[in-house]
């Protein structure tokens, strides 16, 4: 791989890449490379810290036996997002696939922390997303069924013989599953099918949400609950009948014949790699890419030999020549995570490690958090079960983009050009483009002995894997000559910067030339071709 | 019939005359194409005329919202555990058989001062229940097995303003087509590749986060759709810079005058709307929104059924509706604001064990104004005959209501009564013609041949009242079967009374 190519990958299949990182991957292979990113998947790298400030144990690792307590619940919560985040900002460990691609199902299999409010059934839901994020989609679809908090957040805990709470059943289908419709608009299923299907999910309910003093959190079956007659689906689901099962083992065997009548679908694999393939290659999906990457790969996903082992079909996606093609190359907006954590990573930008500076750690991932909720992307509490709106909406990811948004990622660039997050006594948050620019300049201190660095050169490592594309000639000249320069000659920079160089303890001579950086860096990442990835 | 549309259509064209002269974007264009042409008509009385939509996002529980008093007893058995007490009811003046719930003082206000329209079991045939689909008919305005990518209010804007968003803004309308409060510009104002509206979640800080322009005119884009994608940004950014200080200087000027209610989300954004209108900015249509109607679980209290999420969400929305309507007439422009609600879907006749509601079909829909001529559209849903299925088998527990009034005959009539769309127009924005509800016109009309005593005979889904004018179209044939009473009455078509049988006018 080129360094492009390598960049491409990384930014689709994490966070977004360091400069260290598309080194050390330039002359990978696709498949060399995506072995390292998976060879680095690692679940459970660092225990959850209480990230809760004005608690008494800040600090100390997470514990779900702790006896459950209302008061401080708020604070865990975050403490789990904030765990989260960390993991997907983090520097110190090689870059792996798991968190973009457990952020592509935690968006999927939805469970929203603003309705599921109790940190414990946040948090097991959370490792049961990204423990299963490369595992069995079989497996995963039954586990998230039963799980605690999806049992509260869609009411399964309420769905009960004789007076069934359909929203499961619904949800199951249209967004976990089958898919409301097919790619030529054609239903999967019917309303009848929605009704029998909540007929099967009767009597799973989940145990101590909320309940104070309590210190584990379950789900569990009772027959009781459960609607034991037969249930009939239709011609969609080729007049499928559940027989009704009147065992204490019947929420087992009705939900494992539901989920078995549902990856039998057709449209099943296909549903899902078309929005995988969105997911990391391009949103926009045109007949030909139907017809020739999604429903192979939908194929194979659901083959006997595959049997709904999701690794493989990353793979193939991750490393396949569409993946890579130059027509998918900055085809997708990014996502406030791509901004922000992007940028971060880029800019060599890392969080304090939780376990040993928690203080740091709380204000740089609450940083994070809140300015991505501020432009949509408050993560894992989506306002709805859909996700986050660019991922549903047929404007795609043009959504993340409004007048509104496009004003708070302004706001964004401007916090790293001025920063003023004192994540620690020593670390600010942002950058310090003066002293990038002294790194660029042999024998700084002794004008000399070594030419000036040019105009060219600062903007060339400015804009360093900053952008998809390459800049023009022209933008070249326009972001030296209008941007930085404001009109004068380039020639004035030498001057400026020699001058600094002489006496760089001068206020006005760091100032003049801090000026000229801000207002290139300043432009750059206000830029359009800086939103796309 | 003919003659009278012909009167109406002369009398627009002249009135579009002094408009032409202003250069109303007529003459900027050189190729205007006859369609482009006859929007030039929009009348100058309607050319202030603003729209404001208020979505309620969730589904909202049309039955615990306008409750059927006179069908207590259907009502209680379909939803024991979560049915308004009949004493609790907000009773409406001059009206039987329906009230409001306990939460709605603000709309029982606005109904009694004639400011409130009920539009009942308003939806569409075939409903879907799915969120994202259900949102996505409404929003575009298409039929359940019909897709669009544009929504019904981009359309309409794209064709009222030629060519947005090139050149725009422009001399002639500097301000933004249509505002968002918000942060995700919704599907509703979607034009052709571009919204037509501006997102903005409050009108100092967008002001200050856009600032000066950033642009820079660029024509070397990359291929294929990272190309498309960084116009779009670029787009938007051009957008967004045009309109911050116009917006900003609206803000400035204009000023509430009434007193809002404060913890409220949907009064929060009405009290921008309010503000930018006072300060005369020009944008035509408004959008708002309020979630949370997903009431699938817990939806009353368990101890008082007139408190819990339900009860939050319609004090809000009361409270709110009337708080901007007091703002507007206090600032002198009440008369040409017109506001809209619409939610995806109703929800079940039926509750659930969960004290809650799943998803429905049909539901009520409010419209909210001056110019108002009818108080309700349709008839509160009959919870025996209107329930779907039609013939239940006893397995049937789960029943929904059924769609009177397509939401997208509301559409019609707010573009052409409200706005001042031809009627052309607006058959093309909604992708086929729809007939009035005359909730705008002082008329009510035959919509088909049919008994009088028949609801779908009338344009209003429901008879005439003794005191409103009647007009038997072309083509129909009315039968009257028992002696009734009207204000006026014109037959273009037919009349059969049954023997004995007296229309009486009352009207000179």
């Amino acid at each position: 791989m080129t360094a492009d190519q390598a960049a491409h990958l990384l930014r689709r299949a994490t966070a977004g890449p360091t400069k260290a990182e598309i080194a050390a991957f330039t002359g990978l292979t696709p498949v060399q490379a995506y072995n390292q990113l998976l060879a680095n998947v690692n679940y459970y790298p660092e225990p959850v810290i209480h990230l809760d400030k004005n608690h008494p144990t800040f600090g100390q690792a997470l514990n779900s036996a702790t006896p459950f307590d209302g008061d401080s619940n708020f604070g865990r919560v975050q403490s789990v997002r904030f765990w989260w985040l960390g993991l997907m900002t983090n520097q110190s460990r090689p870059p792996s696939l798991l968190e973009k691609l457990a952020l592509f199902w935690q968006n999927h299999f939805v469970v929203s922390s603003e309705v599921v409010t109790e940190y414990r059934f946040v948090w097991r839901y959370l490792n049961l997303i990204r423990d299963n994020s490369l595992g069995n989609f079989r497996t995963f679809v039954k586990q998230v069924t039963v799980d605690p908090a999806m049992l509260e957040y869609l009411n399964g805990t309420e769905n009960i013989a004789g007076a069934p709470n359909e929203n499961y059943a619904r949800e199951l289908q249209e967004l976990f599953t089958v898919g409301e419709k097919d790619f030529y608009g054609n239903y999967n299923y019917t309303e009848q099918d929605v009704k029998e299907a909540a007929r099967v999910l009767t009597g799973w309910r989940h145990h101590n949400y909320w309940w104070g003093g309590t210190t584990s959190i379950s789900s569990s079956f009772q027959l009781s609950r459960h609607d034991t007659g037969n249930k009939t689906f239709s011609a969609r689901y080729n007049n499928t009948v559940i027989t009704g099962n009147n065992t204490t083992n019947a929420g087992n065997v009705e939900v494992d014949a539901l989920i078995n009548m549902l990856l039998a679908h057709p449209q099943t694999a296909r549903f899902i790699c078309r929005k995988l393939y969105r997911w990391y290659v391009n949103p926009n999906v045109t007949e030909t890419i139907e017809n020739n990457v999604i429903i192979p790969l939908a194929n194979f996903f659901s083959s006997p030999a595959n049997n709904w082992q999701i690794e493989p079909v990353i793979r193939r996606l991750l490393t396949s020549d569409i993946f890579f093609d130059i027509s998918n190359r900055g085809a997708i907006i990014k996502s406030p995570l791509e901004l922000i954590a992007g940028a971060y990573r880029l800019f060599n930008l890392p969080p304090p490690a939780a376990s040993t500076g928690w203080v740091g750690a709380e204000k740089y991932l609450g940083a994070v958090w809140w300015q991505m909720l501020s432009m949509q992307m408050p993560i894992t509490s989506q306002s709805s079960v859909f996700g986050y709106e660019p991922y549903y909406l047929a404007s795609r990811s043009k959504g993340w983009l409004s007048s509104a948004t496009l004003g708070l990622r302004y706001q964004f660039a401007d916090s790293l050009i001025w920063p003023w997050l004192q994540v620690t006594p020593s670390y600010r948050l942002g950058l310090d483009l003066v002293s990038w620019a002294v790194s660029l300049q042999p024998s700084f201190g002794n004008v000399g002995a070594a030419a000036s660095i040019t105009t060219e050169q600062v903007l060339e490592s400015f804009s360093q894997h900053l952008f998809v594309f390459p800049l023009s000639q022209a933008q070249k000249d326009f972001l030296i000559d209008t941007i930085m320069m404001q009109g004068i000659p380039r020639s004035s920079w030498i001057f400026e910067w020699n001058r600094f160089r002489q006496n760089p303890n001068n206020t006005d001579n760091y100032n003049g030339v801090r000026w000229r950086l801000s207002l290139l860096m300043r432009y750059m990442l206000r830029m359009a071709e800086f939103q796309v990835f | 019939m003919k003659r009278r549309k012909f009167i109406t259509a002369s009398a627009l064209t002249s009135l579009a005359l002094p408009l032409r002269m202003n250069g109303f974007g007529m003459t900027a264009h050189n190729e205007l194409s006859p369609l482009v042409q006859s929007l030039g008509n929009t009348p100058a009385a309607t050319e202030d005329r603003i729209l404001v939509i208020i979505n309620l996002v969730g589904g909202n529980d049309g039955l615990n919202t306008v409750i059927p008093l006179s069908q207590y007893g259907n009502y209680q058995t379909l939803r024991s555990n979560i049915a308004i007490p009949t004493n609790r009811v907000l009773p409406l003046t001059g009206v039987d058989g329906i009230g409001l719930h306990p939460s709605l003082t603000g709309f029982r206000d606005l109904y009694n001062d004639g400011l409130m329209s009920i539009v009942h079991a308003a939806g569409y045939p075939n409903a879907n229940q799915s969120h994202a689909r259900s949102s996505d008919i409404w929003m575009t305005g298409v039929s359940a097995d019909q897709y669009a990518s544009t929504g019904w209010a981009g359309r309409y804007l794209q064709q009222r303003f030629a060519g947005y968003p090139n050149g725009y803004p422009s001399a002639s309308m500097e301000d933004p087509l249509a505002l968002q409060i918000g942060y995700t510009a919704t599907p509703t104002l979607q034009g052709d590749g571009q919204s037509t509206g501006i997102t903005i979640n409050d009108a100092q800080t967008f002001y200050q986060l856009i600032g000066e322009s950033t642009n820079q005119a660029g024509t070397d884009l990359p291929c294929c759709d990272a190309g498309e994608l960084i116009a779009f940004v670029r787009r938007q950014q051009v957008l967004a810079v045009g309109y911050s200080a116009e917006i900003k200087a609206a803000a400035d000027t204009g000023a509430n005058m009434a007193t809002y209610p404060t913890q409220n989300r949907l009064a929060d954004q009405l009290k921008i709307v309010a503000r930018l209108i006072h300060g005369g900015l020009k944008s035509k249509i408004y959008f708002v929104s309020q979630d949370g109607y997903d009431t699938h679980s817990t939806q009353v209290d368990s101890l008082d059924v007139t408190t819990g999420s339900h009860a939050r969400l319609l004090k809000e929305l009361g409270d709110a509706v009337k708080a901007f309507y007091a703002d507007l007439a206090l600032q002198g422009s009440r008369d040409r604001v017109m506001s809209m609600t619409f939610s995806e879907f109703g929800r079940r006749a039926n509750s659930n064990l969960s004290r809650g509601t799943d998803h429905g079909q049909a539901a009520p829909l409010f419209l909210f104004g001056t110019n108002l001529q009818k108080r309700q559209i349709g008839m509160p849903p009959d919870l025996v005959a209107d329930l779907l299925p039609k013939n239940p088998q006893p397995w049937d527990t789960q029943r929904d209501i059924a769609m009177q009034i397509d939401f997208r005959r509301i559409y019609a009539d707010v573009l052409t009564d409200w706005l001042g769309a031809d009627q052309s127009v607006a058959n093309q924005v909604l992708f086929q013609p729809f007939g009035t509800t005359s909730v705008l016109k002082p008329t009510i009309e035959t919509a088909a041949t049919g008994k009088w005593t028949d609801r779908s005979t009338w344009s209003a889904g429901r008879m005439p009242l003794p005191g409103e004018t009647v007009i038997v179209n072309a083509g129909h044939t009315l039968e009257v079967e028992s002696n009734v009473s009207v204000f006026k009455m014109e037959v273009a078509g037919s009349v059969q009374l049954k023997p004995g049988v007296n229309i009486q006018i009352t009207g000179k």
